[in-house]
């Protein structure tokens, strides 16, 4: 593996590895309930996003531990450490949005356009995960990056559009409103803080070389 | 990659009686660059204008924005395809038929649309996931 040739080839940094990959993989699963529960309005699904949080805040403990006993060249432990909670920061955000979905009726322009940005946001995990594994071999990510990139940009896009249908809502009451304009915003704000995890790997990339 | 995942869903329309300046305000406002016109008495016929005849066939000829109505310079018929259909048949169709833009529709009606530069952001995205492309 491209990783054995810069640092120790000790357990440790495969370990860091192989759960580094089973954060994001879970990330991806996450990503996948999430946008399947709100396009068929699953409740029980929806609440499945707090248990994999949970699952999620546990796999992260474990890696910094894994980190800071030893694991890769110090250099390059703050910019891993900040991969990692940058995914973290993933979880929290796609848990927050999946409980103001579950208290939403969304109308029926919006709930299209939110069901299309859930499923970007999938893919966007998706190749995240790509990236890393790509990182992993020490293949260059720059098509990687760039096509992240392009999801965020079509988000950012939709979000312009959402937020123009919601203008033209009636709104019963303070909470309804706030709650709407959280679910939005914590749906279209994934794709940013996912953009930044895709930025720590090609820094950390580049830092190798 | 089918077209529905690159495509863009907002479509906004206008209709053919309109002038263009009110299909520039839509435009600017809506920050999109194509609106889909409805012709009067033609319930199945849409056409489409787009910024680029706005500024070649009325700005460049120096017409009037409010006595040109929209439908004078509309193109028709629409050209689309289905939202089954994989990017690289949308690529054929731009350059068989000519145009920047293909809209996408499902059974009678059009959920979105595709331009040239979707197609590329489509293309890098099939070469990022590893599929055999361009």
């Amino acid at each position: 593996m491209w990783f054995n040739r810069f640092f120790s080839r000790g357990k440790s940094e495969k370990r860091v590895l192989d759960k580094i990959r089973s954060h994001i993989e879970l990330l991806c699963r996450a990503c996948e309930i999430f946008r399947s529960a709100l396009e068929n309005e699953d409740h029980d699904s929806m609440r499945r996003i707090s248990n994999l949080e949970r699952e999620a805040d546990s796999i992260k403990r474990e890696i910094i531990s894994c980190i800071y006993e030893g694991a890769f060249l110090p250099y390059l432990r703050p910019n891993l450490c900040k991969f990692i909670e940058t995914v973290d920061d993933v979880f929290d955000l796609l848990e927050d949005t999946s409980f103001h979905a579950m208290n939403l009726y969304l109308p029926h322009g919006i709930r299209d356009e939110s069901n299309r940005v859930a499923l970007l946001n999938q893919r966007m995990c998706e190749m995240l995960l790509i990236t890393f594994e790509a990182m992993v071999a020490g293949e260059d990510l720059r098509e990687k990056i760039l096509a992240i990139r392009i999801y965020e940009k079509k988000i950012d896009d939709m979000k312009f559009g959402i937020l123009c249908d919601l203008k033209e809502l009636s709104i019963d009451s303070y909470w309804h409103g706030k709650s709407l304009s959280d679910f939005v915003s914590g749906l279209t704000t994934i794709s940013d803080i996912i953009e930044d995890a895709g930025d720590y790997l090609q820094i950390i990339h580049l830092s190798m070389h | 990659m089918k077209v529905s995942e690159i495509m863009t869903s907002r479509i906004e329309y206008i209709s053919g009686d309109s002038s263009v300046f009110e299909a520039i305000e839509k435009m600017i406002e809506k920050r999109i660059r194509s609106l889909v016109v409805k012709f009067r008495g033609e319930n199945e016929s849409h056409g489409v204008i787009t910024a680029r005849d706005i500024v070649c066939k009325v700005i460049a000829r120096k017409k009037n924005l409010r006595e040109v109505k929209v439908a004078d310079i509309a193109s028709r018929p629409l050209v689309s395809i289905e939202q089954e259909a994989e990017l690289s048949e949308v690529a054929g169709l731009m350059e068989e038929s000519g145009v920047g833009r293909v809209f996408v529709r499902e059974g009678d009606g059009i959920v979105g649309v595709v331009a040239l530069l979707d197609i590329m952001a489509g293309t890098l995205i099939m070469r990022a996931r590893g599929k055999n492309v361009v």
